[in-house]
């Protein structure tokens, strides 16, 4: 593992990546046995790239999203691994050098926009708050202007002063992206922005996604339930399960080659168009809970090519390709 | 004759004095017994509405609401209390339409004693029955809503339709709120009870993959009017009006993005416009591809384009 380790940060020292994550281990604690969220997760993010973790609700994917700018609340804490962000070891920061990062570069959208609005203050004052905290010196007002009109939002002058319960689900989801935004950030976590939309709001948000990350040149972590909105925005899919990584690679060896019965099952759950007559595979049980897993492979409880060896021992890394890796005894 | 027949119905909020919202206009729609029949919309497009003065929980201004040949909106008293027991619900949001103070088997016991259903013996027969029914264990009757995850919450959601063998279920949203995964495990669990228990299934949803995997027929609504209705088949593959497309563009598709990735699909623009707003002409105008002069001048008729599929598009047909 040491070697591996050493290999990776190798690699976050390329011009090209600019977030590495290496066997982060994110506990909480409790009156007992400290609660694994996360257990040794890796995958790394290249510069001005979209790269997508998915995995069913209560499977870490939120708690490693928090934990990339050091926002897991207590009793959460780091209890091993690195973070490194364009070269600086996120759990070695102090609070000064976090609050520098934290906005400025990397920044969040949630998934709910209505519950991380303040009910009590304009559009313009929240979006300018953020301008005022991280670049001084700058025509705040102006620029939320800006912000507003490029996330799409018609009419911005007159929007500044709109409350959030004067907007709707979609355009308050923009408003959150342009408050992302104003630091112009090198990574944006987006952490389930469309699952309270509808579809047609949620084509349209990817797609300002999409074009903002063109534009702007930054990277994107998407963090999804749905394989299918994956197809259509990531270049690598990072799939977890039980606060493990359990499969990761580019999207189209994941959708076209998943080799893990997990995200076989994912995408066999996606309802597809003119697909009545086929019975949706789907996946049985539910997620493990994170303070009670199953001894070895975290899934074989709901895998139907379980064995022994499964519910034995915890399957390493194999690589099926460069790119490609999969944690599963019978991924061949 | 359909079980559920609804015709040209109005229904409208008031939410001033003189001012009112007309939620669903002239809409129509029918559900033969034992079929599962789609309604498909964005937010606020009144599908709910539609739902509720069906349910007789809002009151239907204009038109017909006939089921089994009787007309709902005139229900009674004891006519309207027989009705409902009929007539069940499955809500989208499994956390807050269970009460989080009755144990799961006092909230199932809860409807039977309700509409009178046996005697106290028998409801808990029956409670055990139905925990089994949707996937659940027996010994899950003594606990309480939080101790369930959302999946597992929309299953106690639908043992309570299910509670007084109603002949006709209303789904509104069943799945949104859950996981993919989950998802699957509802809709298969939707299908295989219905088709066991033969029931009639109004399917609301705003997702068309969604609503086509549970339908064979599909009414795709905006703005209060029903714009599209014809078997799922006739609906996807050769959609009629171009507010069905764009609902269909909108989906993410796992085949499409592996074929032509990096090739921007048509997202429709802007948002339903509210209903306060009058629009003249065809209510998809202002964000229609394809609207001309005659779009903006006249509302569209319904045109059948091949037997059973309509559309009220000037275009249908020619797009």
């Amino acid at each position: 593992m040491n070697t591996q380790t050493e290999q990776d940060k190798a690699k976050a020292g390329a011009a090209e990546t600019l977030l590495s994550v290496n066997d982060l281990r994110v506990y909480f604690r409790t009156r007992t046995e400290p609660i694994r969220a996360v257990d040794g997760v890796s995958f790394s993010v290249a510069n001005g790239e979209t790269a997508a973790l998915v995995g069913e609700s209560g499977c870490g994917k939120s708690v490693t999203a928090m934990a990339l700018s050091r926002l897991v609340p207590a009793p959460g804490y780091y209890a091993g691994g690195e973070i490194r962000f364009n070269g600086v070891d996120v759990l070695k920061l102090d609070l000064g050098e976090l609050q520098k990062l934290r906005g400025a570069e990397i920044s969040y959208v949630f998934q709910e926009p209505s519950s991380s609005l303040n009910p009590v203050f304009t559009i313009g004052y929240q979006i300018e708050e953020a301008l005022r905290l991280h670049r001084r010196g700058l025509d705040v007002r102006d620029e939320a202007f800006r912000l507003l009109n490029t996330v799409g939002i018609a009419d911005a002058k007159h929007r500044l002063r709109s409350y959030p319960h004067e907007l709707s689900g979609g355009m308050q989801q923009r408003v959150m992206i342009a408050m992302a935004l104003a630091c112009r950030p090198k990574l944006l976590v987006a952490d389930e922005p469309t699952t309270a939309l509808d579809v047609t709001v949620q084509a349209q948000i990817l797609d300002l996604l999409a074009r903002l990350q063109h534009e702007l040149g930054m990277a994107v972590l998407l963090i999804t339930h749905n394989l299918g909105i994956v197809a259509d925005v990531a270049r690598r899919v990072n799939v977890m399960y039980a606060g493990r990584i359990i499969e990761s690679g580019l999207t189209d060896e994941i959708l076209s080659f998943p080799r893990h019965p997990y995200t076989r099952g994912l995408l066999a759950a996606v309802p597809r168009l003119g697909s009545n007559n086929k019975r949706l595979a789907g996946i049985p049980g539910t997620v493990p809970n994170p303070a009670d897993l199953p001894a070895g492979c975290k899934f074989h409880p709901r895998c139907p090519m379980a064995t022994d060896l499964c519910r034995r021992n915890e399957p390493g890394e194999e690589k099926v390709s460069e790119t490609h890796g999969v944690k599963c005894h019978y991924w061949k | 004759m359909s079980l559920l027949e609804i015709s040209d119905l109005h229904v409208s909020y008031a939410i001033a004095r003189n001012r009112k919202v007309q939620a669903v206009k002239g809409a129509s729609l029918a559900v033969e017994r034992g079929a599962s029949v789609g309604l498909v919309g964005e937010s606020g497009c009144g599908k709910s509405t539609l739902a509720a003065a069906v349910l007789c929980l809002v009151k239907a201004e204009r038109g017909l609401i006939l089921y089994d040949g009787v007309n709902v909106p005139g229900l009674r008293g004891r006519e309207l209390f027989k009705y409902r027991a009929k007539m069940q619900m499955v809500f989208q949001d499994p956390y807050g339409s269970l009460n989080p103070r009755l144990s799961v088997g006092s909230a199932l016991e809860e409807c039977l004693a309700v509409h009178a259903i046996g005697g106290r013996r028998e409801r808990q027969a029956r409670v055990a029955e139905l925990l089994q029914t949707v996937g659940l264990e027996r010994s899950h009757s003594a606990r309480y809503p939080h101790e369930f995850s959302g999946g597992q919450r929309q299953r106690i959601g639908i043992a309570r339709a299910l509670a007084v063998n109603p002949e006709f279920i209303i789904a509104d949203e069943p799945v949104s709120a859950l996981d993919v995964s989950i998802q699957a495990q509802i809709l298969n669990l939707l299908k295989d009870i219905q088709k066991n228990k033969n029931f009639s299934i109004l399917f609301i949803a705003h997702d068309l993959a969604v609503v086509s995997y549970m339908c064979s027929r599909i009414y795709v609504m905006y703005l209060g009017e029903i714009m599209e209705s014809g078997t799922t088949e006739d609906v996807y593959k050769h959609p009629a009006h171009p507010y069905t497309r764009a609902l269909l563009a909108a989906v993410p598709d796992l085949d499409r993005a592996r074929s032509v990735r990096g090739v921007k699909r048509p997202v429709l623009e802007g948002e339903m416009p509210s209903l306060l707003a009058s629009i003249g002409g065809c209510p998809f105008h202002p964000r229609c591809p394809f609207a001309r002069p005659v779009c903006r001048a006249e509302a569209p008729p319904v045109k059948d384009v091949a037997g059973g599929h309509f559309s009220r598009c000037h275009f249908a047909g020619e797009l």
